[in-house]
């Protein structure tokens, strides 16, 4: 998992901080905060692709982390852990929202059934060449794509592949066997594989 | 066992090796194609990684300056909701202890009414039956016992006799 300073500097700091934090001081949650609103933020983004829900849910989800501080042991990463909550946060609100919305949204299950595991898949879109393809238009790709996965799915490829997080930070995060979590990157991987090929092979 | 999807990622991650690899490898039907899906997928990697990090938040001390809000007006809710909470257990004290006192108080001040009583007239038995003259040093010693309260023992010294209808009660 990538960090901002160098890992013993920045255990040391942020235990120091969380102990602090659990003896009363919001002082020292203002500094986990900030040292890690950017990157909260990012994911959620990332997760519901909306700046003002983001905004909102990474709120939400720094409150929480404040409510349940004296219940951090210290077994994993302070980063591990908020990133816990960050993703409990997150996926109950899409699957909220995905209950108000009949449940149309995501098609994990369809999807894992038409793919073969072991076949090289073959995009859905028309290529576009990327001369044509504005930044805004290539997000736009990847935040449909990434739309379509479940909000597991979703956690899962966003925290491998952005966050660069291991098999066990990630199944530790989301509460689930390493096993689940490489078949989820599988499946996350060969349905992105299929829906962006065409712009990621492009630009 | 691992299942196909679990070794396909751990060998796309560079996870497998030794044994596990080269089966895994040979167990694959065509592994140039296998190959080229591994490098795509990376691609695919670098790529969301590329653009999705690219994200960032506007007015992020703002942010800091909202949660800092929330976390005071939450402190300031849990600590009106507990003054509200502690005044019932206080008064559930408060009560006890007025009742405890209260039933104390009278035990006691009837268990010295009761003492009070026995001991005035038994102490008027027993100087009546002391005779000063005989017995110069008599004393009289009263010896009660509170474990039933309808049994008193008398022990004396220098008391001539007791009146003969006199049941110690």
């Amino acid at each position: 998992m990538q960090t901002e300073s160098t890992p013993a500097q920045a255990d040391v700091s942020e235990l120091e901080l969380v102990r602090r934090c659990q003896a009363g001081e919001t002082d020292a949650f203002d500094q986990l905060v900030t040292r890690y609103r950017t990157r909260v933020f990012a994911m959620i983004y990332n997760m519901v692709h909306n700046d003002q829900d983001a905004w909102d849910l990474a709120q939400d989800a720094f409150v929480k982390a404040w409510k349940s501080i004296g219940r951090f042991r210290g077994k994993s990463s302070f980063y591990t852990w908020i990133y816990r909550i960050v993703m409990n946060v997150t996926i109950d609100w899409l699957r909220k929202r995905q209950v108000k919305a009949g449940g149309a949204e995501f098609n994990d299950a369809i999807q894992s059934k038409e793919i073969d595991p072991a076949s090289k898949t073959v995009p859905k879109a028309d290529p576009l060449p990327h001369q044509r393809l504005e930044q805004h238009e290539i997000r736009a790709r990847i935040d449909h794509a990434v739309s379509q996965l479940s909000p597991e799915h979703r956690a899962v490829i966003l925290m491998k592949e952005i966050e660069e997080m291991q098999y066990h930070e990630i199944a530790e995060t989301l509460g689930c066997s390493i096993g689940t979590v490489m078949s989820r990157l599988f499946y996350a991987r060969k349905k992105l594989q299929n829906s962006l090929r065409d712009v990621y092979e492009d630009v | 066992m691992k299942m196909f999807e679990e070794k396909w990622t751990a060998w796309l991650d560079d996870q497998l090796s030794g044994n596990e690899l080269t089966q895994f490898e040979a167990s694959l039907p065509d592994l140039e194609a296998a190959r080229a899906e591994k490098r795509e997928a990376r691609k695919l990697g670098s790529f969301l990684k590329e653009q999705l990090r690219s994200r960032k938040m506007s007015n992020e001390e703002f942010f800091s300056h909202q949660v800092h809000e929330r976390i005071a007006g939450e402190r300031k809710d849990r600590s009106r909701t507990g003054s509200t909470w502690w005044t019932i257990p206080r008064l559930v004290w408060c009560g006890a202890t007025a009742l405890a006192l209260f039933v104390l108080t009278t035990f006691l001040f009837l268990s010295r009414e009761q003492a009070g009583e026995q001991s005035e007239y038994l102490t008027q038995i027993l100087n009546s039956r002391v005779d000063p003259v005989a017995n110069p040093n008599a004393a009289v010693y009263i010896f009660e016992t509170k474990t039933d309260n309808r049994v008193t023992v008398l022990w004396t010294e220098g008391l001539q006799s007791l009146p003969a209808d006199y049941a110690a009660k």
